[in-house]
């Protein structure tokens, strides 16, 4: 009981101290902005922002560089879905996800609904993924470690078979041709195993495998500025009258999310989780939780066409993985993604020793960060629904004077992701194909969870076989997610015997 | 033209008797108003990041006038990095860092090596990071010889063919006949993981990012590969009476002594060389830059111009034993 009060003492003293810190509070206000503008630009990732911003938070106070750094890359992922609504351009792979029901809602005129809506989400995931962050505490260890390379695998497996949702009605066919081509290209680059170089010719730069950047922007981006252009007009198809953006449309956004709060507070969850085991990486959890959202609707077949829950759960993900992938960072000294490995060079600077003794010595510290985590993503969301409604207004400009403009933005990105021109080749080239695909109506998102998930699932399978032998899935969390890949793929079959009007078991949104 | 040259013998020399900001400058002017780019051959963040934006920003310090740009060139093991610093104009204006484990990659004449170490401009290296062998605390391997005996095979951890430790291990294994069974695809921390999850029992790696683990009482340090710390035994000392160990044993060793490097292409003129390596000596010798280091864990033991010339040169060259080690490291595997 005593202990409890002490918990609860050092829980929201460490609130009140951050809230009544000017100074850490100004310095959170700065973290927001340059994470928000950061996050906007296509290309730049997270990991780059803080790398830069390491010499500025040397003879920082400890508490308020470890602030600094991590409000500006918790914040990072809520400002890339603008662009990936409204122009249909991701900026980075997790974005991808929303940009398939994101630009529809865009194209219908509805980008205010859209960005509220994910917004809202991010926000919510972002403070999801805190919460999950303290409750987790206590049973870190045992979670994180049950995933092995086995899990690893399964668990990509069971990402990939979420494709026969994703196509939709009809499509299951093609939906699995393009998630086998997007394995294929997964498989470019130096094999793990062999060290030999696979579709690389004499490329150095593929080597490290299809930039998935590159691949990503080619898919989606690429073909739908193509599609604009010819079409003429603006992204906004409403008959040429330009729809008030009113924060009552905005506002409308906003309320889509406690509407659909189950939905969120699983993906959410889902994402935490992914982001704290080590070694899934973030595209992945964007992509399970919107295969999940198609899965568990009810009324699957208006995915891809602006459907908002499907642009709620990946982004629920998308920032609720970065509580999550703080938790092996503190209390293991491991970080649990790259960005978190450059945090993690950064913490030591500023003082902070990562172990397990983080739980008994800096157990302030530890709040004091979940708690940024939490008034981050408030001041973030409050700033992007204030600056929305004028943003919006960019998808009724005419496309002549937009698509050039996002075209450089989109060759800016990709240059600057990898630092490779090659890259821009590989653009033109994907691009083609990504555009063959949508004019002939087959779905694209299959190819991005192929790219994605193939490469995982490759590795892990390696691994676990050379660790145990075929024998490798009999662990009793693999036989669970063996479970629920069966009984994916069943329902795949039976709703498309059944027809498409079958109600998912136990589903709802 | 001769006239420079006289002037950057000149240069060189009194830099390196005085080995100060002071006289460096005096033939600095060269930089004034110049930009020299100073390639990263990895992504942001990371050791040689963080290692390399230190030495340009003090670099830039003492070569008055001039603007260091950093620039990331990752991919390919550091290859397409090292290979874009050597093909550039050797003008002075570009410089580098990169993984000294190319010194491997060298030996064993791989594909994509466009490079020859000997040949570049050598200014420097920053820091000591030794090699060392671990194994997870929850295995019931205590010491080196117990490795050398299991009955059982050990599962050690690589990142995969052409990786440092993939090389190290697969050497160490096939001199020493050890009972280690190598497991591949091992990037960045997964070997730590793996090893508390208890799936791997060890690996070889920089003591550095490892020291870590070990204080959180995760892993132990069962053999250290040179470095200038006491408390734990030397592999040299544990292979002792094996010819052709000890010789590996000295080329693992080298990779730590020679960490974190600086270079420019070959043939920069002596002049300009001269200024560069007096301008790293003095940012080297900057207590702010020290301060710094230390407080990144990564204290600075430097060495300049010449001496990691002579460095690399001995670690490249091997017996025909181990370069052929080596190919195997880097081919194992391929048509199995």
């Amino acid at each position: 009981m005593g202990a409890c009060r002490l918990m609860i003492d050092v829980m929201f003293g460490s609130l009140v101290g951050l809230l009544t810190n000017p100074q850490t509070m100004g310095l959170m206000l700065i973290a927001v902005m340059i994470g928000l503008i950061v996050g906007a630009t296509p290309g730049i990732g997270g990991r780059l922002s803080i790398a830069l911003a390491i010499p500025f938070v040397f003879g920082m106070d400890m508490t308020q560089g470890a602030v600094f750094l991590l409000t500006m890359h918790a914040v990072n992922g809520t400002s890339g879905q603008i662009s990936s609504i409204m122009f249909g351009v991701p900026g980075d792979g997790d974005d991808a996800a929303t940009t398939i029901d994101g630009y529809p809602m865009a194209k219908k005129g509805e980008a205010g609904r859209a960005l509220g809506a994910s917004i809202t989400a991010s926000g919510f995931g972002g403070i999801v993924g805190a919460i999950v962050f303290a409750v987790m505490i206590p049973v870190l260890e045992p979670v994180v470690l049950s995933f092995s390379p086995a899990e690893f695998f399964l668990l990509a497996v069971l990402g990939i078979t979420f494709i026969a949702f994703l196509a939709g009605k009809g499509q299951i066919f093609k939906g699995i041709i393009v998630g086998l081509f997007g394995m294929m290209l997964s498989t470019v680059g130096m094999d793990p195993q062999t060290g030999t170089a696979r579709y690389s010719g004499d490329y150095l730069f593929l080597w490290d495998g299809l930039s998935t950047i590159t691949a990503v922007l080619a898919v989606f981006a690429i073909p739908e500025m193509i599609a604009l252009a010819a079409r003429g007009g603006s992204i906004a198809s409403t008959g040429g009258e330009i729809v008030k953006v009113s924060y009552r449309q905005l506002f409308a956004g906003v309320l889509e999310v406690p509407r659909h709060w189950f939905l969120a507070v699983r993906t959410s969850i889902i994402g935490a989780i992914i982001g704290m085991v080590p070694g899934l990486g973030g595209s992945a959890a964007a992509w399970l939780c919107y295969g999940h959202a198609v899965q568990t609707s009810k009324t699957p077949e208006r995915f891809g066409h602006g459907a908002v829950e499907g642009v709620i759960a990946p982004e629920t993900a998308s920032n609720a993985k970065e509580g999550g992938s703080l938790l092996p960072t503190l209390f293991f000294g491991i970080p649990g993604s790259s960005g978190m490995a450059v945090m993690m060079g950064a913490f030591l600077i500023l003082g902070i020793q990562p172990g397990p003794a983080m739980m008994t010595q800096n157990i302030d510290l530890v709040w004091t960060l979940i708690w940024a985590l939490v008034v981050g993503n408030l001041i973030a969301i409050s700033f992007l629904l204030f600056i929305t409604r004028w943003v919006a207004l960019l998808t009724f400009v005419n496309a002549a004077m937009l698509v050039p403009f996002i075209l450089v933005l989109v060759m800016v990105g990709v240059y600057s992701a990898e630092g490779q021109w090659e890259n821009l080749i590989i653009l033109l080239l994907i691009a083609a194909i990504g555009w063959g695909l949508q004019r002939y109506d087959w779905p694209r998102a299959p190819f991005v969870i192929g790219l994605v998930l193939g490469k995982i699932a490759e590795e892990s399978l390696h691994k676990a076989l050379g660790l145990w032998g075929i024998g490798f899935f009999t662990r009793p969390l693999s036989l669970v997610l063996i479970g629920l890949i069966a009984a994916t793929i069943a329902y795949a079959i039976y709703s498309n015997v059944k027809g498409k009007n079958v109600m998912p078991a136990g589903a709802g949104s | 033209m001769a006239k420079t040259v006289v002037k950057g013998v000149l240069a060189a020399a009194a830099a390196m008797l005085a080995g100060t900001g002071a006289n460096a400058q005096a033939d600095a002017s060269f930089f004034n108003g110049k930009t020299v780019t100073y390639i990263v051959a990895t992504a942001p963040g990371g050791g040689y990041d963080t290692y390399g934006r230190l030495v340009a920003e003090y670099m830039q310090k003492y070569l008055p006038g001039s603007t260091f740009v950093v620039r990331n060139m990752p991919g390919a093991g550091h290859l397409i990095g090292t290979n874009a610093l050597y093909a550039s104009k050797p003008d002075g204006l570009t410089l580098g860092t990169f993984n000294t484990g190319l010194v491997y990659t060298q030996l064993a004449k791989h594909e994509g090596v466009r490079f020859d170490l000997t040949k570049m401009s050598w200014i420097g290296k920053a820091a000591t990071d030794p090699r060392a062998v671990v194994v997870a605390s929850q295995s019931p391997i205590k010491s080196w010889s117990e490795v050398t005996t299991s009955k059982e095979p050990l599962n050690f951890a690589t990142s995969g063919p052409g990786g440092a430790n993939f090389v190290e291990v697969l050497a160490m294994t096939s001199i020493l006949k050890l009972p280690i069974r190598m497991l591949s695809g091992y990037n960045g921390t997964d070997d730590q993981l793996a090893m508390r999850r208890g799936e791997i029992v060890g690996t070889i790696g920089s003591r550095s990012s490892f020291d870590q683990f070990v204080a959180n009482g995760y892993g132990r340090f069962l053999g250290q590969f040179g470095g200038s710390e006491k408390d734990i035994p030397q592999m040299a000392d544990l292979v002792k009476g094996n010819p052709e160990a000890e010789r590996l044993v000295r080329l693992i060793t080298a990779q730590g002594d020679i960490a974190r490097l600086t270079a420019a292409p070959p043939g920069v003129p002596a002049a300009q060389l001269g200024a560069l390596r007096a301008a790293y000596r003095a940012a080297m010798e900057d207590r702010e830059l020290q301060a710094r280091a230390i407080k990144l864990e990564k204290p600075v033991e430097p060495l300049y111009g010449e001496d990691v010339a002579r460095a690399i040169e001995q670690a490249l060259n091997q017996s025909p034993e181990v370069v052929q080690l080596l190919v195997e490291g880097f081919s194992k595997g391929r048509g199995r």
